[in-house]
């Protein structure tokens, strides 16, 4: 189904030109067509996607590509279907009754809700942090552990590594290394949700979603967060949903903005914040709008 | 003014609910109070030499050289009340006294047998002896002193005769001069209401010390012994000082009791000095002790529960309630898991709703017919078992009524667990069996806790669905689980409806609901104290 794809690789590729773009403006055409081709890796591509909650509309004819080691912030007020959006990528949304979709979702090419995909593995290659920190009622190791667990490794030296791994890729693990045996509720929110963070990388995803992983932290745990996902852009595709529009212009390199269940605009975080193409962009981002 | 109303109704409030409270706590307190004290009874007690002796003969508990010690020195003391009552008999009870005269006639008869004499001689001492004999037997029945002494005086003539000395007839004149000097100290007239009233005597007497030691020991094990608890043989003794009687008042009136001093009764007989004896003497002749009888819960009983402990009932109750337990949980979480996981909201969910809550209001009586009909003689034989009540029918029983209530409870505990943790199962890659049996069941083990000790409570105090399907009253402490056994809650319905029997023994059926409150406390408090460290677990504290 599918198939692991060699992320370092690519994403090295596609960071690269965008570093070299960044540096000098000169040698544009050369650039600009090395950019193309390594954008033919999206990891994530929306053709023509419509989502139905019964015969009320979520999201409605969206087409907009996600690229790899890229931050991709999606912004718009509430209600206008980031979330459905954002949830309909790892088919999550599933949990819900009576819901349609039109259009499709490519993930690695492959489409989400083609009928023969294997959900499990493509929960895998995209994980997901949630708005509330939702650790299980467990200790940190098995919380970590869960997910590689599912994918059948009960050698407990390899899971130790990788819970190892993990934790310190969520700028975790010099605060929790001692007490790995502890139950995730006893620490805070903000660690709660980097052990979240943790968690999901555990399985070694491509795509990291997060829906709104901030709204319940206080500023400081925010700014942790924030410099996490920092760190992390360049070694996975994450798509984050956020209703704060500094945090979008801080962590993002690409940004979305849906109004009333349709993308309005996409484009570079900086000419969206910057110079919108979209009048309703503008009104948004400054805040004219209601 | 409107604050002060609200504030006076605050108040009313808060007074009415506290008073509500405190009235529920007073009324358990009041009638589980004296159940307890009583219950109590039944293994903290002042145990007689009877009751030792039941437990070294019955159950093989105890010091038997001691026993046997306290059996003679006790024996003693009872010697004397033998001895009284005897001598008052034999001055009333005209029908043993003829016996012993037949018997006497008899014993001299083998006796000239075996004697080498003239034949003549023979027959002249043997219608002689008949002579003797007839004569005293008139004489025990006359009821005028003056008679009976012209008899028993033309009886003593012949005590000089030669031919007699030194034989068994002598036996004749010892039994005459006896009877004359019992007749002048009794009223001859009342001796028919004295043989009534020494008959009911007497049988209180063997209630309160046991047959006497000459007799043959009783074949039933409730009649072997007497009083083996102190209370009781303050009971009796009453009940031997004072005649109950029903007499009526008016006649549409109810009959009323009263009580009838028996000293009075036999005022001026030999056997008056016997209730100063017996009231002196109580103490010698049972020997209470302060007594911790500790095995009440593992001692097997004599049929009836006349002496011996609970301990078949408590195993019975026990197995039935665990195995029972064995059935419901998994029925019960998997029937939750699949209201709450596998089916959305819909008419076929919504009968299955209705019909679970139905049958939690369903009387057990229903149940317990419903378990005879399909387990006992359907189910159990579809499996080459026997067809009879047994633990197992019961237990089955015990879980189909117990069953709405193990379902509901896990549904709640189930429906509680947050949408985020099962999100986040689903999110990571597994499958909804998976993230049911790894994160939802766990999350909702303390909930489902709750739901098991519900139904454990239900179930161990269950009468009505084991009546046909496991219970009985008498029988063998069970081997299998295809036998029948006694319980607790079966025991003490038993006692109450069974004849006087709660009456005579009330230590033990106090005994066995204060011994099943107790094992629901306890079976509870195990449960709550698991639930409390999954809970713990489960919050990380």
């Amino acid at each position: 189904m599918f198939s692991p794809v060699e992320k370092p690789g690519k994403n090295r590729l596609y960071l690269e030109v965008v570093q070299r773009l960044k540096q000098n403006d000169a040698g544009k055409s050369v650039e600009r067509a090395e950019l193309a081709q390594a954008s033919a890796c999206v990891v994530v591509k929306a053709e023509n996607f419509s989502f139905f909650y019964g015969s009320k509309m979520g999201v409605k004819d969206i087409s907009m590509d996600i690229y790899p080691s890229t931050v991709t912030a999606i912004i718009g007020p509430s209600g206008c279907g980031k979330s459905t959006f954002l949830r309909s990528i790892n088919r999550i949304n599933d949990l819900i009754p009576n819901i349609r979709v039109e259009g499709k979702i490519l993930v690695n090419g492959q489409d989400v809700y083609d009928k023969r995909i294997n959900l499990v593995n493509l929960r895998q290659q995209v994980g997901m942090v949630f708005q509330k920190p939702n650790p299980f009622p467990k200790s940190i190791f098995d919380n970590v552990a869960y997910g590689p667990k599912l994918q059948g490794i009960m050698n407990r030296g390899y899971l130790q590594q990788i819970v190892e791994e993990s934790l310190r890729a969520a700028a975790l693990w010099d605060e929790v290394k001692d007490d790995l045996k502890k139950s995730a509720l006893a620490f805070s929110g903000g660690q709660q949700q980097r052990l979240c963070i943790a968690r999901a990388l555990a399985t070694k995803p491509n795509v990291l979603l997060m829906d709104e992983p901030c709204s319940a932290l206080d500023p400081i745990a925010t700014g942790k967060i924030e410099d996490l996902i920092d760190e992390l852009r360049r070694d996975y595709t994450i798509v984050i949903v956020t209703h704060n529009m500094q945090q979008a212009a801080r962590v993002s390199e690409r940004t979305a903005f849906f109004c009333l269940g349709e993308l309005v605009e996409y484009d570079t975080t900086t000419k969206i914040f910057r110079n919108p193409g979209e009048k309703q962009t503008e009104d948004y981002v400054t805040g004219r709008f209601g | 003014m409107k604050l002060i109303f609200r504030i006076v109704f605050d108040r009313i409030f808060t007074v009415l609910t506290g008073l509500t409270v405190f009235i529920i706590v007073g009324a358990l307190i009041a009638i589980l109070g004296p159940m307890f004290r009583r219950g109590v009874g039944a293994v903290f007690l002042r145990g007689t030499v009877e009751f030792r002796k039941v437990q070294l003969a019955e159950f093989g508990h105890g010091d038997e050289a001691q026993v046997r010690a306290e059996t003679e020195r006790t024996g003693l003391v009872r010697a004397k009340v033998y001895e009284m009552i005897d001598r008052f008999k034999s001055g009333i009870d005209t029908r043993q006294l003829s016996e012993r005269a037949t018997e006497i006639y008899r014993a001299f008869g083998a006796e000239l047998k075996l004697k080498e004499i003239p034949r003549e001689q023979y027959t002249a001492l043997r219608s002689l002896s008949r002579d003797i004999r007839d004569r005293l037997i008139e004489a025990f029945a006359k009821a005028d002193i003056e008679q009976i002494s012209q008899d028993v005086e033309h009886v003593l003539q012949y005590e000089k005769d030669e031919r007699l000395k030194g034989t068994a007839s002598e036996d004749f004149f010892r039994l005459a001069r006896q009877y004359q000097k019992a007749a002048a100290a009794t009223n001859l007239n009342k001796r028919d209401e004295y043989a009534k009233e020494l008959a009911e005597l007497e049988q209180i007497i063997t209630e309160l010390l046991g047959p006497r030691p000459t007799e043959d020991s009783p074949t039933l094990a409730q009649f072997r012994y007497g009083a083996t608890r102190w209370d009781q043989a303050k009971k009796l003794l009453h009940k031997l000082h004072w005649k109950e009687l029903w007499v009526e008042q008016q006649s549409s009136a109810s009959l009323m009791r009263i009580e009838k001093s028996r000293i009075e009764e036999f005022a001026g007989t030999e056997l008056e000095p016997l209730f100063r004896y017996i009231d002196d003497n109580l103490e010698k002749m049972l020997e209470p002790k302060p007594t911790f009888y500790w095995r009440y819960f593992l001692d097997d009983s004599t049929p009836g529960h006349y002496f011996g402990g609970i301990g078949p009932e408590i195993l019975g109750t026990l197995l039935l309630t665990l195995l029972s337990m064995v059935f419901v949980v998994p029925f019960g979480i998997i029937s939750a898991a699949y209201l709450t996981e596998c089916t959305r909201e819909g008419p076929v969910v919504r009968i299955i709703r209705i019909s679970i809550n139905t049958l939690a209001g369903v009387p057990s009586i229903v149940f317990g017919l419903f378990g005879m009909a399909f387990f006992v003689l359907f189910f159990i034989p579809l499996f080459g078992g026997p067809s009879k009540p047994c633990i197992l029918a019961g237990s089955m029983t015990l879980a189909v009524l117990t069953l709405p209530v193990m379902i509901r409870s896990s549904e709640e505990a189930i429906r509680a667990v947050p949408q985020t943790y099962k999100e986040a199962s689903l999110a990571l890659g597994a499958s909804s069996f998976r993230t049911f049996m790894k994160v939802t069941l766990p999350a909702a083990l303390p909930g489902i806790l709750t739901g098991v000790i519900l139904s454990l409570s239900r179930v161990a105090g269950e009468t009505a669905p084991i009546l046909f399907t496991a219970g009985i009253a008498v029988g063998p402490v069970p081997k299998s689980v295809f036998q029948t056994t006694r319980t607790l809650s079966y025991g003490s319905w038993d006692m109450a409806v069974a004849d006087k029997l709660s009456a005579q023994v009330p230590h033990n059926q106090y005994g066995m609901v204060v011994a099943l409150v107790s094992l629901i406390l306890c079976m509870n408090a195990l449960a709550i104290i698991l639930r409390s460290r999954v809970f713990k677990r489960l919050k990380g504290h």
